[in-house]
């Protein structure tokens, strides 16, 4: 394609005007406990044939559990692995589509469940636009059906078991305990990072930005120079494939905060939190403001909203990271986001109990 | 002529290189474990699409399109011999102990990430240690990342971290106490649980001995 109508195309694709899919509509969900969450696990797996069934279902161990990443589908993950658990969504019947829809919603919250799906509709962009241009045979692949669904074990309202909902930019990892529901770990990204759907625009991540740039402005001058890291961070520090590694806490310790400082705080952690079932998110949130004063906010870039920035949080029971990836203008267009539960991935805690 | 460039981005952002990550760098990120025998070191290398080619060179050292684990190998040491990793100011010779390459092909893509592993015999004694790490692999091209992980052994403690600001040059400070220290710690720790124990054992017999007596009362 001559340069010139490979500009042009890209203006015109930067509009974000076209190429949108419609936006997932939230099935009806249950309320987010654990029998709510088995009884949609279960309704899902009915609609599946044997070999389905058969793929769709995995044992729940170390080894099954650790498959998930933020790369599309046609790559090795960091883990090795060359696809991810489960059965895509390109591989279900509408009813079936709907009732893992239904499972999802079920354990995530609205918001949650809408982060989810506008992440997707992101992706699905990136394949509408990326497809044409594509070598041919390139394995990659990005797009709604390429999103994988995946009950870890058996659901049980009392034994562990573990929902997984992934693919690139995505991976939601529940671990279902008794009654304890664990997101951790959990990768949330997006490329676009904003899109127009029928005029509306759509920033998958932008609340985590926006309460993120709220924060490192309203700290004070001593505060800020304890929270900016004299470096840059040009990536996620503890991503896919880093499992079981912690490092220690940087940044300024929210101790020193005012009421207001820590409100915005919460508010920033909520939104990683907040991505599960509303009982869960408030006994975690609870936990983490527990912990808040030995919590640690660390940040590198500008501190303008609308430029792209690192930041990190992280607690005895909470570590977030969000790391723009360097595309689009000011760096903003692609972002990776990890979250975990030091001590905590895939609900560690309650089975030590 | 802003919008031109703009719209350049979006273009690389769209086009073939769908993934847009940084493009034309070379990210390095390392992460150090400590302790007190030995400190390892892992880096995983992403090149990105348009600096590809030339780690490609550089693996496949006789260009026939395949990465033999000799290649591998020798590029492995060629990274570990532009990494200075030091401890109390010596300088720690590195043993280059696994390295994982990918398809050339997600090189290519800029998705592919070489995964190397090496480590490092020391001995720490107790006290204070100065570990420094200085990446000298093709800097010209390069970003880095450079982070401590928090060991296992709890008798080892981070005190502090410091970095240049493109984090190609590390050091971390770090205590090391006694081993006995960390045995007494355990042994402490265990009487502690016994006693408590015992104690509640004791509560809960008395307990018993009184919900006995009240029901013989009551009889």
């Amino acid at each position: 394609m001559p340069l010139s109508t490979r500009v042009l195309l890209a203006v015109f694709l930067a509009s974000g005007a076209i190429g949108a899919p419609a936006a997932f509509q939230r099935p009806t969900p249950s309320a987010g406990t654990t029998t709510g969450a088995v009884a949609a696990a279960n309704a899902f797996l009915a609609t599946l044939d044997a070999a389905q069934r058969s793929k769709a279902t995995l044992e729940f161990n170390e080894k099954t559990r650790v498959v998930w990443s933020n790369l599309p589908s046609g790559m090795p993950m960091q883990v090795g692995a060359t696809e991810r658990n489960g059965l895509k969504l390109a591989d279900m019947t509408p009813p079936q589509e709907k009732a893992a829809l239904a499972l999802i919603a079920t354990i995530l919250s609205r918001e949650g469940y809408q982060k989810a799906m506008e992440i997707v509709d992101a992706d699905q962009l990136l394949e509408t636009r990326s497809a044409p241009t594509r070598k041919p045979g390139a394995p990659i692949r990005f797009g709604r059906g390429e999103y994988y669904v995946s009950i870890l074990g058996k659901p049980s309202a009392t034994e562990p078991w573990m929902m997984q909902f992934g693919g690139h930019h995505l991976a939601i990892n529940v671990t279902m305990a008794g009654n304890a529901h664990v997101l951790a770990p959990t990768h949330t990204g997006a490329q676009p990072a904003s899109y127009t759907v029928a005029g509306k625009l759509i920033r998958p991540l932008g609340d985590e930005n926006d309460r993120a740039f709220e924060l490192i402005n309203a700290l004070n001058a001593e505060q800020q120079k304890q929270a900016i890291l004299g470096y840059e961070v040009r990536n996620l520090v503890l991503g896919p494939g880093t499992d079981g590694k912690t490092i220690p806490p940087e940044g300024v310790r929210a101790a020193t905060f005012t009421p207001a400082q820590r409100t915005v705080l919460l508010a920033l952690i909520r939104e990683w939190v907040g991505i599960l079932d509303d009982q869960a998110s408030a006994a975690k949130m609870k936990e983490i403001e527990s912990g808040l004063a030995e919590t640690y906010f660390a940040w590198a870039g500008a501190t303008t909203n609308g430029r792209g920035a690192y930041f990190r949080v992280q607690g005895p029971s909470v570590f977030i990271e969000y790391a723009p990836q360097g595309a689009g203008e000011n760096n903003i267009d692609h972002i990776h986001t990890i979250y975990r539960e030091p001590a905590n991935d895939y609900a560690a805690r309650a089975a030590r109990r | 002529m802003k919008a031109l460039a703009a719209a350049l981005v979006v273009l690389l952002a769209t086009g073939d290189d769908a993934l847009a990550h940084r493009l034309d760098e070379y990210l390095q990120a390392t992460r150090v474990s400590f302790a007190r025998d030995r400190l390892a070191i892992d880096v995983d290398l992403t090149p990105g699409v348009s600096i590809a080619s030339g780690v490609i060179a550089m693996l496949d050292t006789n260009a026939d399109g395949a990465v033999a684990s000799a290649e591998a190998g020798g590029y492995g040491r060629s990274v570990l011999s532009d990494l200075r990793v030091s401890l109390d100011g010596n300088r720690i010779g590195m043993t280059l102990e696994g390295i994982d390459i990918p398809t050339l092909d997600e090189m290519r893509n800029g998705t592919g990430t070489i995964r190397l592993h090496a480590a490092g015999r020391v001995e720490v004694g107790a006290g204070r240690h100065l570990v420094e790490v200085i990446n000298n692999h093709r800097p010209e091209t390069s970003v880095y990342m450079v982070n401590a992980l928090v060991p296992e052994d709890s008798g080892i403690d981070i005190v502090s971290q410091s970095r240049d600001p493109r984090q190609r040059e590390f050091r971390a400070e770090y205590d090391v106490t006694s081993e006995w220290v960390g045995y007494v710690m355990l042994l402490g720790m265990g009487t502690a649980g016994v006693v408590f124990a015992a104690k509640r054992r004791n509560e809960k017999r008395k307990t018993n001995s009184e919900k006995r007596i009240i029901k013989t009362t009551n009889e």
